[in-house]
């Protein structure tokens, strides 16, 4: 089972509530804008707290209201490629890449380091400042920077949100390798049904 | 130009602020990390009594000094008897007049620069695995440097400037308290020492004057570089 | 409330603001008339109790109440060359009262000794220092010994009785010799060295050596009338201060007469 989500969580002035039960590579989070999708992935990211519920990846839990069990952010092991990115902007790219990296136990560490950059594209960035990058260098800066910190899971927000269609296509390729590739559970929130119809191996709804 | 008791003078300035100004930046700091980023009982309390000393007459703040660290005082009286440690009268003591007095200003500039770093980038630090102390080290710490920068630079000036609560406290004694707005003063009540009262004045003005520049540039710098996301 | 009106309102508050501000300026600015009130004199600062008294008593005799202003002897002084409004000068040395003539401040035949006085070592009592040997250790608070004439007689004293070279590094200079006698009654300092006057004045500390008068230079109080003296009772009370009531008040304070 690589998503088992159910929670009630507070947005704003609303309660929002899901369930969600997957066994998919990558499921999709869908819904309108203003839903609380990202609110969701935060929260399973260990960035805000459910009301109650419990939120289960890979096997590994790391909410569980009635239990009392809270995971700390940096115990959960989520690789979170935010909607608004925050490449930290002091550290050149090669240390954004690395900044996870070297926190994560050596064995745990991707071995394809230079494969995994190849892939992304963004061996010839890694001297440049966050602040230099176009959207779409830094998009995959973003990912590699998750990536490199030996997740367990995958949580991408709106990965290709103001992106023109040349960099969508190149991104949308790049997430279907990473999910053929990659044994680790893919969590996508998107509003676009073309990106979700063709990566999403099973699509929750969020009222 | 300058005699050798007036280098003197500015030299014991200098080392006054200078030791003032690195004793109270860690205590500084502290103090605006818990107030841009903590809630408790107490903080606006806390928050009052830390620009206490920017409002309050110098004077009066230098008495207090002299009932908690003078020789007859809780604090001082211990440090007396059990290390045989005088603050009253010694350059030490200047220095805490000047600590305290400059520890307002501080605290502002650095609590700014901490609130001018973006919770988010220490949320996406987390998430990748840093613990709460790691991502302070490396996220709020370096983004909020050039506040502390600027924060030690005022706070240095302030010290420089320091006259009230240094001469009500410390005393004004030649050599270890007598800072150039006490040697300043000191001219001052004595006939005939325009000539030095000028040349020291015009000091303490270059050097505030740089200080505020340098303070300025500082502030203008951590503000061109957003501590913000893309 | 709309916004013209609120506009209007403060517009009326800043006017009213600004008018009471002039009005309060014009009020303080107009009650400067010097006839109205006492001379001004300038009086070194171990004169404070003694002077007030006999000012008290030229008050008395209906008269307007001199105003008095109590500061080191140097400090007075250069307000006089810088040209502070006063009257009279009330010195605790003749230095400088010399000073002050040489420059052609004082007016001609007004300038006199009036007052001598003693220099004493005063401690908390309940220190167990008594005589000079009390100076062997301990800070020693002192009016600035380069200017001002309590700290001035002290230097000499100590340097007769061959103690600068070991006094020196613990003294604590002050602005007067009143600031000196002050850290002695706060405790922040065991001893100080004062005029015989002072002591009396405090309660707080007592005498435990008095300084051999040929160990420094005679401690006189001369006073004079400034020449740029405008005020009609001036010399008047200059004159006062030498009626046998006026030497009365000086003497009970411990001060000795000079002839």
């Amino acid at each position: 089972m690589s998503f088992k989500v159910r929670l009630r969580l507070a947005v704003g002035g609303r309660t929002i509530a899901l369930d969600l039960a997957s066994q998919a590579r990558l499921t999709a989070l869908v819904g309108p804008s203003g839903a609380g999708k990202t609110s969701v992935l935060n929260a399973i990211a260990g960035l805000a707290r459910p009301r109650e519920g419990r939120i289960a990846v890979g096997g590994t839990v790391l909410f569980d209201s009635a239990a009392g069990v809270d995971l700390a952010p940096e115990r959960r092991r989520a690789g979170y490629v935010f909607q608004d990115l925050r490449l930290f902007p002091h550290l050149r790219v090669a240390q954004n890449l690395a900044y996870g990296e070297r926190i994560a136990q050596p064995e745990r560490r991707w071995a394809g380091r230079e494969d995994l950059i190849a892939l992304l594209g963004i061996g010839h960035l890694l001297r440049r400042w966050p602040a230099t990058l176009s959207g779409g260098e830094a998009r995959r800066v973003a990912i590699g920077r998750a990536l490199l910190a030996a997740p367990d899971f995958l949580l991408l927000d709106e990965p290709t949100a103001s992106l023109d269609p040349g960099r969508v296509e190149a991104l949308l390729a790049l997430v279907e390798r990473i999910r053929d590739e990659l044994a680790i559970p893919i969590l996508l929130v998107s509003h676009d049904r073309a990106e979700v119809e063709r990566l999403a191996g099973h699509v929750a709804h969020l009222p | 130009m300058l005699t050798g008791a007036e280098w003197a003078v500015i030299g014991l300035s200098l080392k006054v602020s200078l030791v003032a100004v690195l004793a109270t930046l860690p205590v500084a700091y502290g103090l605006a990390w818990l107030l841009a980023r903590r809630r408790f009982p107490g903080r606006l309390l806390l928050d009052a009594a830390v620009h206490l000393p920017l409002v309050l007459p110098p004077v009066v703040t230098g008495w207090l000094l002299l009932l908690l660290f003078g020789r007859a005082g809780p604090v001082g009286g211990w440090l007396e008897a059990q290390w045989g440690v005088g603050l009253v009268f010694r350059w030490t003591g200047a220095a805490l007049a000047a600590a305290v007095m400059a520890l307002p200003l501080m605290v502002r500039a650095m609590r700014l620069s901490i609130e001018a770093v973006d919770r988010r980038l220490v949320e996406a630090a987390r998430v990748l695995g840093a613990s709460p102390a790691r991502a302070f080290a490396t996220i709020t710490l370096p983004l909020s440097a050039p506040g502390i920068a600027a924060g030690a630079v005022l706070g240095f000036a302030r010290s420089l400037g320091e006259f009230g609560a240094t001469i009500t406290f410390a005393s004004n004694i030649e050599g270890e308290t007598r800072t150039l707005p006490l040697a300043i003063y000191t001219g001052l009540q004595l006939p005939g020492a325009e000539g030095a009262v000028a040349r020291l004045a015009v000091i303490a003005i270059l050097l505030s004057l740089g200080a505020l520049l340098a303070s300025e540039w500082l502030v203008r710098r951590s503000m061109g570089q957003r501590a913000h996301v893309l | 409330m709309s916004s013209p009106r609120l506009q209007r309102l403060c517009t009326a508050v800043a006017t009213a603001l600004l008018g009471a501000s002039i009005a309060l300026l014009a009020a303080c600015t107009g009650g400067g008339d010097a006839r109205a009130e006492g001379p001004v004199v300038l009086a070194a600062a171990s004169l404070q109790e003694a002077l007030s008294e006999v000012a008290d008593a030229w008050q008395q005799g209906g008269e307007a109440r001199p105003r008095l202003s109590f500061a080191a002897s140097s400090a007075l002084a250069r307000q006089v060359e810088g040209g502070a409004p006063a009257d009279l000068y009330f010195s605790a040395d003749r230095e400088w009262m010399d000073r002050l003539e040489r420059a052609g401040l004082l007016r001609q035949g007004t300038r006199a000794d009036l007052l001598t006085g003693e220099l004493v070592l005063v401690a908390r009592p309940g220190e167990q220092l008594q005589g000079i040997a009390a100076l062997a250790s301990g800070r020693v608070a002192v009016a600035e010994p380069a200017s001002v004439p309590a700290g001035r007689y002290a230097r000499a004293a100590l340097e007769r009785l061959d103690l600068w070279r070991t006094v020196e590094p613990r003294l604590v200079p002050t602005e007067n010799v009143r600031a000196a006698l002050a850290l002695v009654e706060r405790g922040e300092v065991p001893l100080a060295i004062v005029y015989a006057t002072d002591d009396r004045a405090s309660d707080a500390v007592g005498a435990v050596y008095r300084f051999p008068p040929e160990s420094h230079p005679p401690i006189r109080y001369p006073v004079a009338v400034l020449a740029a003296s405008d005020h009609p009772r001036a010399e008047a009370f200059r004159a006062f201060l030498t009626t046998p009531q006026a030497q009365r008040i000086f003497a009970a304070h411990g001060f000795g007469i000079a002839r």
